[in-house]
């Protein structure tokens, strides 16, 4: 209800804007007698008529809360939303895609929820933000959850079993939380990346990302391994 | 690009069973699945999309029921969902790097499939896509950006071969050297056992000695002869290591040399795509850095190398037809000694190595902010960043202390260790000296060579890291000289003089194979139009011009100039007749003249200034102190935006280019700045095809013709009259605009009104 307000609120202001803007054209037509001063006049009388904010629609972002914000698992396998809008209506979404705003520091809260981006409209817009996913019930927390699971797909290194290097690319080989992999660094400083937290963040040739979330823990083989590049 | 991969056994029978009497079109595999790795397939055949894991069908997809595909790149995955029957569904998950061009080609084929059902049409035959294959054949892991080198399968062999195919004309000069340092070898091993005679024969021999020598004496004549024998081995031994490093630091020199201009010329025939995606900072580091190691090792190392295991091997020898007994005290520690120092260089390395790191973030930091300093200051953060800076130098510094006590302790104790063989050996030789069974000669000449194997142990130990970073640098510089550029000419191209017709034919293209920055763009210009180019940032509009300059080369489609091919024409008569101006401008180091003078250096001075004036920059430039002879780029003088910008004009303008390119030349500018050029470019371009790209519309008043641009598809074009009444998408353009230099009118006249 708040937003509704805030958006009463807002339209008021803008008239008020208008009716200002109005008010000193007029002291000015009352100044101004020229013919080149009335010409510029018309122009503006011209340009009132559009307002650049219907030209360009961008959608209002809402914070989304549990009593304006209904997410469910989609037939699909995706999800699927229902919000009331700022204007006050009930809008459906078939499918919304979740991104973390922080996700490294921050992976549950400042959840943006969009618009699928779509090869004829490009990139969707934002519908609305989860502060804190917290808020939300545990049923819907856990679809919400899956989601971004699926998304941010960061399976975390338990043990490095084989390194080797040749001519500068690192192959290495790896039991992670998805399973075993062989990967492919070709710049290790690069791609190895320490994070503000102590975690490390390693990024291959292929896109994988692998995460590791305390390598003093590791086995010594493995640490020995990243040790150099961290 | 593999769009049919064989299925395994288990997954063939799978989908045998499943889907009978369809027509397998793609085959391509997927990576992951719900939250592992996996080794799945995707199989659309002309009825289904099916998904196999380890020999089940996962889903079978009707394909009369989907209607839009698409992939999405997720992070650390991608993803591929159809809509079925309207409602978005997960196909399956894959990695970006191996199978995104792959499903981005799915995506229209499977669109085009399930159309083609939906009419009951032939599906056809399956589509199929040239892109190459980044991916080792052999073990799947990925090749070298450009290249099909797979690092892992490599054979160093095959490394060396290329290194040796390097060398040609330098050979002799290169190993030279080598043959000089077997010769020091022989000397090397000479000198001992004269130095025993001497020791055995005159030294110790009591009974030569009398009161009354002469020098008539055979004795006394013998011991000078050998005395003089010793020091001019000796001169002759420095003279050969003066001879050898004067020739090594030829050949290195002419190696470094040849390395560094066979770089500097591939980089620069490598198009724009492949530059673009190394570091400026890596592309130097391979220039100086890696060639450096490369040669160091060529011509230092390597020749040390050789001469170091043929006398550690000769020593041994030697040892042992001298006193095979005393040369066990020599073997017996020797294991030990090696591993001890090869594990102590392996911990300093590793600490090394981490001090290296600390100490290039230090650097890496204070390149940044002394970069930015304006923003620091501008924002009051000084003692912030001071603190940042002594933690970071602190780290390197405490890494840098420890490393060092650890050296300083531990070296001396090795030392000790490597020398315990001779004293073993003194030990033992003297109690043989003592019964008698030696002499001090002998004892001499085995201590001496005992000497020769202890000597380069500590060395001998870096070989194998030296190796390896060999391997490493040298990889690094023929990943350069192994890529082949993306842009290339074609066998004989042709030098044709430009008039300017231009012809857009159906071209698509995007950076990314599966990414489309421009779809199916069609466009015919007269010699001589100008056309404006507009859209919203982020549309396509450079990327155009990219194309029309061949800085890369179409998708699909193509670009005509003068009804040729530009992919026929030569780089360099196309790009030698175009004249650019970016809204980036680069000025080289160098007088504003001979930035003036890069696109025609056999330029006159009245074309400079002609071209000058014609960008309206003659004015400013005399103004300065030193006139077109100003110094300019780095550190130079420094020109403000607007004047960079109207020399970078002048520039371009030199070599009276047939097609002009501008590329919001005229942004940086004030508005009156702007109007001038723009008369000028207004003559200028009469005679000439001008492409203008700009966000400010007015500068585009004067374009025959506009083209507008959204998402990559053009969408209008027309001249400014006919695109306004359309009241479409550049009606928008415009009218936002309008509005916005209305709004500041307004604001501005407000506080005039109170």
């Amino acid at each position: 209800m708040s937003t509704n307000e805030k958006t009463v609120s807002k339209a008021e202001e803008t008239k008020d804007k208008k009716a200002e803007v109005k008010a000193e054209n007029k002291k000015e037509e009352l100044k101004k007698t020229d013919k080149a001063a009335e010409a510029e006049e018309e122009e503006d009388e011209d340009e009132e008529e559009i307002n650049p904010d219907e030209l360009f629609k961008h959608r209002e972002s809402i914070p989304l809360t549990p009593e304006n914000a209904w997410f469910s698992a989609s037939a699909g396998g995706l999800i699927s939303l229902k919000v009331k809008n700022a204007e006050g209506e009930m809008e459906e979404f078939e499918r919304v895609v979740i991104r973390r705003s922080f996700p490294v520091t921050a992976p549950n809260e400042f959840l943006s929820v969009r618009e699928p981006d779509t090869r004829k409209k490009g990139r969707g817009s934002e519908i609305g933000m989860i502060r804190d996913l917290a808020i939300f019930d545990k049923d819907t927390a856990a679809i919400i959850n899956a989601e971004l699971d699926l998304r941010y797909f960061t399976p975390e290194i338990k043990k490095i079993t084989a390194a080797k290097e040749k001519f500068g690319y690192c192959y290495w080989e790896a039991d992670t939380s998805a399973g075993h992999v062989s990967f492919v660094l070709n710049n290790p400083f690069g791609n190895i990346r320490k994070l503000e937290d102590g975690r490390i963040l390693i990024a291959d040739m292929d896109g994988n990302c692998f995460l590791i979330p305390d390598p003093e823990a590791l086995d010594r083989q493995s640490y020995k391994v990243i040790e150099i590049y961290i | 690009m593999k769009l049919m991969y064989d299925l395994p056994q288990a997954d063939k029978a799978a989908y045998d069973a499943a889907a009978a009497g369809e027509k397998m079109m793609y085959c391509v595999p997927f990576n992951m699945y719900e939250d592992r790795f996996v080794a799945g397939w995707t199989v659309v055949t002309d009825k289904h999309i099916y998904c196999i894991l380890d020999g089940k069908i996962l889903t079978a997809t009707d394909l009369s029921r989907c209607t839009v595909f698409s992939t999405e790149v997720l992070y650390g995955n991608c993803a591929f969902y159809a809509s079925i029957d309207g409602i978005t569904t997960l196909i399956c998950r894959f990695l970006s790097g191996r199978n995104l061009s792959r499903y981005s080609v799915l995506v229209n084929a499977c669109e085009s499939l399930a159309e083609k059902l939906r009419n009951k049409e032939d599906p056809g035959e399956p589509v199929t896509n040239d892109e190459r294959e980044r991916f080792c054949p052999k073990c799947g892991r990925p090749f070298v950006a450009g290249t099909t080198v797979c690092p892992f399968c490599r054979d160093t062999k095959e490394v060396y071969k290329k290194l040796w195919a390097l060398t040609k004309g330098l050979r002799l000069m290169l190993f030279f050297p080598l043959f000089v340092s077997f010769f020091t070898l022989a000397i090397q091993f000479i000198l001992p056992a004269i130095q025993k005679v001497a020791v055995n024969d005159y030294l110790t021999n009591k009974s030569i000695y009398r009161e009354d020598i002469s020098l008539a004496d055979p004795n006394l004549q013998a011991f000078l002869l050998i005395f003089v024998a010793i020091i001019s081995i000796d001169l002759f031994q420095r003279a050969i290591g003066v001879l050898q490093s004067r020739l090594s630091a030829i050949s290195g020199n002419k190696f470094t040399l040849m390395m560094r201009t066979l770089l500097y010329e591939k980089i620069q025939t490598l198009s724009i795509a492949s530059i673009s995606k190394k570091s400026t900072g890596d592309l130097m580091g391979r220039i100086t850095g890696d060639v450096g190691v490369v040669q160091g090792f060529m011509t230092g190392q390597l020749p040390s190398l050789f001469s170091m295991a043929a006398s550690f091997v000769l020593a041994l020898v030697f040892l042992l037809i001298l006193d095979p007994v005393m040369s066990l005290f020599v073997f017996v520690p020797l294991p030990l000694v090696v591993y001890l120092v090869y594990r102590f260089w392996d911990i300093m390395q590793r600490r090394n190595r981490k001090g290296w790191v600390l100490g290039y973030h230090v650097n890496l930091f204070l390149q940044d902010i002394l970069n930015g300093i304006r923003v620091v200051k501008t924002f009051g953060n000084e003692e912030r960043e001071i603190e940042k800076f002594n933690a970071r130098t602190n780290r390197s510094a405490r890494q840098n202390e420890s490393n060092a006590k650890l050296y300083d302790t531990v070296f001396p104790l090795l030392s000790f260790v490597v020398r315990f063989g001779s004293y073993l050996i003194l030990f033992y030789g003297n109690y043989k000296l003592f019964t008698g069974t030696m002499n001090y000669g002998d004892l001499h000449q085995f201590n001496s060579y005992a000497n020769i194997i202890y000597g380069p142990l500590i060395t001998i130990t870096f070989i194998p890291r030296q190796v390896s970073a060999f391997l490493t640098s040298l990889g690094k510089v023929l990943e350069i000289l192994e890529e082949e550029p993306e842009v290339a000419d074609i066998g004989l191209p042709i030098d044709i003089a430009i008039e300017g017709d231009v012809s857009v034919k159906n071209v698509t293209f995007g950076y990314d194979s599966y990414n489309p920055v421009l779809q199916n763009i069609n466009l015919e210009v007269k010699k001589g139009e100008m056309i404006g180019i507009v859209g919203h940032s982020g549309c396509g509009k450079t990327t155009l011009i990219n194309l029309l300059m061949r800085l890369y080369d179409v998708n699909e489609g193509e670009i005509c100039i003068d009804d040729v091919n530009i992919k026929d024409i030569s780089q360099n008569a196309l790009r030698s007749q175009i004249g650019v101006v970016l809204q980036e401008t680069h000025l080289f180091s160098g007088s504003i003249r001979d930035n003036i003078k890069y696109a025609k250096p056999l330029a006159s001075d009245e074309e400079v200034v002609a071209a000058a004036k014609m960008a309206n920059a003659h004015d400013f430039i005399v103004n300065l102190p030193e006139g077109y002879n100003t110094m300019v780029g780095e550190k130079g003088y420094s020109l403000s935006g607007g004047e960079r910008q109207r020399v970078a004009i002048a520039r371009a303008l030199i070599h009276n280019p047939r097609i002009l390119i501008l590329d919001e030349a005229t942004a940086a500018l004030d508005t009156e700045t702007e109007k001038l050029i723009q008369d000028a470019l207004n003559k200028l371009s009469k005679n000439r095809t001008t492409f203008a790209i700009a966000h400010r519309l007015s500068t585009l008043r004067n374009a025959d013709r506009l083209i507008v641009l959204d998402k990559g598809h053009m969408v209008e074009c027309g001249t400014h009259q006919e695109l306004l009444d359309l009241k479409g998408f550049y009606w928008k353009l415009v009218m936002a605009q309008r509005q916005g230099s209305g709004f500041k009118k307004k604001k501005e006249a407000a506080p005039a009104a109170k």
